[in-house]
């Protein structure tokens, strides 16, 4: 039970009231001599069971009376918000809103999505519990920014659906700021959402930091979870996995590669389903709109996920540049129903490779140049560390650096490649030196007596994820004779077997920056001779590298990085919002004369739900509640129940009069008149 | 030369003049010395007839029937029926309980009242009366007498009589029963506080010596109601525990327990053809009195 005016409690030992009356009535007792005794006795030893349970009765009523009357002033709320109560108004409320595309889902019998529900839940408490300050810090910017009332939580455009995916660590560390900067008293942090993994990120080392700040605060932090962690069953999220121009005997064809997913399924369960016969089986139109003129075509999806690859849709020759969508029909979630694509020539793949050692700058040289299709143009030039400046950054979509880590003006060129998209992958010079890139740097070569071979690697993501088929990249057969360490804060996406990093990549913004802990040099390692992981490495950073150069870009939705949103033209798309939001809401853009194309995060497909009891596990040692909610509940969360206990109360009342009133006295057996008898 | 006339409390000179008019009878033949007002269980020589018996030798000749033994030439005596005075016993409670009245009268101050003037009625009319104060037993005890004088003697007594001790009336009533001579008049003032069945033992003892007994029932009437408000230590007025009570609390089973008494004692007292008065402490004495002789009028003339 929470309270809203706590301190109105402090008068519940009036509830004793009635007991402290009764001892001194007690104690007020008047003395009389008496003729009579015998009844008196009599009366006192016959059985005064009802009688007793009487007066237990009606001092228990009066006492709940009191009880109801002390517990209605003090403004009692009903609901799950448990921990709440604290007592006192709070200083500030900070809310913490998902807006990624999961909180768009709803549940049958409507009464809006996740997200709507979510707020509509969140101003009704808030209205209720009341606060000196309200902030809202909403998933697509981080940034907290106050709001006047808590109504203008549904108003605000902030509050609304985007396609960018949450970071509530990040929002949490936001908020921790929030708090640091302002010095503000006692707070509540309220975080709405659905608690997908994606969003959570319950494995990130920033947990443990947020949590230890959070606990070093002076002033108290209560955090409230309120969680929509129900999955829609049934939910598909459709996803553009490849689009292709190629010329065809008359013209062109567009080649779509598509994947439809079905949220809340059991994959065992629809493995039976598919054995048992048609069961599982399912017919899902697929529209596809190439720059507004429609197609339609019919899946049979029997598993949780169906891949379709290169469907083939007519283009005129002429028509090389353009947009597109794929979209199935609305479901429960309306936010991944359709995906988003742009399509061109691609644009050509140049990579430049700088290399102080000539042996390992021709198997560089190699992997890049070779297309790996015959209508992508490759190329590759080997360029001195001391020539980069006559480098055209413009149209290199890779960097290959094998040699000390750039510095001065040449880390300033490299760092702008970057921050632009484009992708460096650093291989070790011969003699490592103290020069850094991004806070990393090389140590010492070591040479171990025998070869090394990779131990583990990142199969499932980044560049050395698994090929197209599902089968694994031959990273096991690379031969690792001589490695150099590398000092500074990176991922590692494959180790040796004695746990040194074998490939690394450090966290950017935008761009990508990898160290291999090896050459392609035959005296270091196999990579040349065994080149398809070099192969494929070098090339998929080089597609990477040149989406950005092309006149078309596919932008996941979040802060576009070099991007200036508010310049963009929306020419088509799902959300509607701000345009300087353009970055946040899925669909077609014209910046100039590039096409840009905003999808939602891949993540929002497959994330699970946090367990509860890793969720538990994030705020251990914090003032933490979490109260499970449904999309479409139209029932406070909290509401104010002093009026049931006044009723109670005043039913405490009647039925204490009830009991006290006297009972009709049996005059005849007592009367006077008329005792003669003779 | 004369005694100086005290003032009664207990006696109102207009009262017991207004109830001079109304004899004292009694209800079943009295024993007496002289000739007096009550049916005795003797052949006398009032003017009441009362049957014819043969002669025989020894009777005196001045009670032959003349006339009959004209006309039947036999002998044969005329018999009178015979009138006689009574002794009535007045039997008042001096218990402590005697002592308790809610207002201004107490029992025993009432039972004064009511003995004075069946007193005085019994010696105006020539009948002999004594009084014995009983509690744990036979307090004091002045036997009955029909001289004027001794009516001041008793008063003093009524007057002396102070509420005190338990009652025992039960073990009283079969020590009377013996000492009082057969065919009296025993009149009780009690508030028979004491279980209703021990009393029916007492009673047929007296009924059994040929007593005519009738019992004045003093009760105050905040005995009855029993209407205390407030929480109460009662103290024993004969001697018995306290007892603290809340009267909220025990007024019902309190009042359960005097009905079932009050019936239990009027079943007693038609068992035992006791003439049985409930009476109230505030009710006007004078009313109890003359009720009282009335009805006593009515249940006039058994032999």
């Amino acid at each position: 039970m929470s309270f809203l005016q706590p301190m109105f409690l402090a008068a519940m030992p009036l509830v004793a009231l009635p007991i402290i009356i009764h001892l001194i009535n007690q104690r007020r007792y008047q003395t009389v001599r008496w003729g009579a005794m015998m009844f008196l006795l009599a009366a006192n030893r016959m059985s005064r069971g009802f009688a007793r349970i009487r007066q237990w009765l009606i001092m228990a009523f009066r006492m709940a009376a009191i009880a109801g009357l002390v517990v209605a002033i003090s403004r009692p709320l009903a609901g799950g918000w448990l921990g709440m109560a604290a007592g006192t108004r709070p200083d500030t409320t900070i809310v913490l809103l998902d807006r990624s595309p999961s909180m768009q889902q709803t549940e049958e019998g409507g009464g809006g999505s996740k997200l709507e529900t979510g707020r509509r839940q969140l101003v009704r408490t808030m209205e209720t519990l009341g606060s000196g300050h309200w902030m809202l810090v909403e998933s697509a910017t981080n940034a907290p920014r106050e709001l006047e009332t808590p109504e203008a939580l549904v108003a605000t455009p902030s509050a609304g659906p985007v396609s960018a995916s949450s970071d509530v660590p990040a929002m949490l560390l936001a908020a921790r700021d929030y708090i640091r900067a302002n010095k503000v008293g006692r707070t509540e942090v309220w975080i709405c959402s659905d608690l997908r993994a994606n969003d959570w990120d319950p494995e990130g080392g920033r947990w443990s930091s947020l949590r230890e700040a959070f606990l070093e605060m002076s002033q108290s932090v209560r955090f409230h979870v309120l969680a929509y962690p129900r999955p829609a069953a049934e939910n598909l999220a459709v996803r553009v996995t490849g689009v292709r121009r190629q010329p065809s005997g008359a013209g062109a064809e567009l080649l779509v590669s598509l994947s439809i997913r079905r949220e809340g399924a059991d994959a065992k369960a629809d493995e039976a389903a598919t054995s048992s016969g048609d069961s599982g089986r399912r017919s899902i139109p697929v529209q596809v709109e190439i720059d507004g003129a429609r197609s339609e075509l019919t899946v049979e999806m029997t598993g949780p996920t169906f891949e379709l690859k290169d469907h083939k849709i007519p283009l005129e020759r002429t028509h090389v540049k353009g947009w597109g969508r794929v979209s199935i029909p609305a479901d429960a979630n309306p936010a991944d129903n359709d995906d988003w694509f742009v399509f061109d020539e691609p644009a050509p793949r140049h990579a430049v490779v700088v290399a102080e050692d000539p042996q390992a700058a021709r198997p560089l040289q190699l992997a890049a140049s070779i297309p790996p299709a015959p209508q992508v143009k490759c190329s590759a030039e080997v360029v001195a560390p001391d020539k980069l400046a006559g480098v055209e950054w413009e149209k290199v979509s890779v960097l290959l650096w094998q040699a000390p880590l750039p510095t001065a003006d040449a880390a300033k060129a490299v760092q702008a490649y970057v921050d632009r998209g484009g992708q460096v992958l650093f291989f070790p010079p011969r003699n490592p030196g103290p020069e850094e890139f991004r806070g990393v740097r090389w140590t010492a070569w070591e040479q171990p007596g025998k070869e090394a071979s990779v131990a583990t690697w990142r199969g499932d993501q980044d560049v050395l994820s698994q090929t197209q088929s599902g089968g694994p990249l031959p990273v096991g057969q690379l031969q690792v004779r001589r490695h150099c360490g590398l000092a500074g804060e990176s991922t590692a996406l494959a180790s040796l077997a004695g746990g040194a990093p074998l490939l690394s990549r450090v966290s950017t913004d935008s761009g990508g920056v990898y160290l291999c802990g090896t050459t392609p040099a035959p005296g270091d390692s196999s990579m040349a001779t065994n080149g398809v992981v070099l192969y494929v490495m070098v090339q998929r950073l080089s597609e990477a590298g040149a989406k950005v150069l092309g006149s078309t870009r596919e932008l996941v939705a979040g802060p576009a990085s070099g991007e200036d949103p508010s310049t963009w033209k929306r020419l088509a798309g799902a959300d509607e919002g701000l345009s300087t939001d353009a970055a946040l809401h899925r669909g077609i853009y014209r910046a100039g004369d590039r096409l840009i194309a905003v999808t939602r995060s891949p993540a929002e497909d497959l994330a699970p739900v946090v367990a509860d009891d890793r969720l538990a596990g994030l705020f251990r040692g914090l003032d933490y509640s979490r109260v499970d909610d449904r999309a479409g509940n139209v029932g406070s969360l909290i509401q104010e129940t002093w009026r049931l206990f006044l009723v109670g109360m005043m039913v405490a009342m009647v039925v204490e009069a009830a009991l006290c009133m006297p009972r009709p006295r049996p005059s005849p057996a007592v009367a006077m008149v008329g005792g003669a008898a003779s | 030369m004369f005694p100086e006339r005290r003032q009664r409390s207990f006696l109102d000179t207009r009262v017991l003049s207004r109830l001079s008019g109304f004899p004292l009878f009694a209800r079943t033949p009295m024993l007496g010395s002289v000739s007096g007002r009550h049916p005795s269980p003797h052949r006398g020589s009032s003017v009441e007839f009362a049957e014819y018996r043969k002669y025989v030798p020894g009777d005196d000749l001045r009670r032959l029937d003349w006339r009959a033994y004209g006309r039947s030439d036999r002998f044969y005596v005329k018999e009178f029926e015979a009138d006689t005075n009574l002794r009535c016993c007045l039997v008042l409670d001096t218990s402590g309980s005697m002592g308790y009245g809610s207002k201004e009268v107490t029992k025993i101050e009432y039972a004064r009242r009511l003995a004075g003037g069946i007193a005085h009625l019994a010696i105006q009319q020539g009948d002999a009366a004594g009084v014995a104060c009983v509690a744990g037993g036979i307090v004091r005890n002045l036997p009955p007498r029909r001289n004027p004088a001794h009516l001041s003697s008793l008063y003093d007594v009524l007057e002396q009589a102070q509420p005190k001790g338990e009652t025992r009336i039960d073990e009283v009533l079969h020590e009377l029963a013996e000492t009082v001579r057969q065919r009296a008049f025993v009149v009780i003032l009690s508030d028979l506080f004491i279980e209703p069945r021990r009393l029916a033992g007492g009673f047929q003892h007296l009924r059994f010596r040929r007593h005519d007994v009738a019992v004045f029932h003093l009760l105050d009437p905040k005995e009855l109601s029993f209407d205390f408000r407030r929480p109460t230590r009662f103290l024993d007025m004969e001697g018995g525990p306290a007892l603290f009570a809340d009267p909220s609390e025990i007024a019902e089973r309190y009042r359960k327990a005097i009905g079932g008494y009050l019936d239990d004692l009027k079943q007693v007292m038609l068992e035992s053809a006791v003439d049985y008065h409930r009476v109230g402490i505030d009710e006007d004495y004078e009313q109890t009195l003359m009720r009282f002789l009335i009805g006593r009028a009515r249940g006039k003339g058994a032999r």
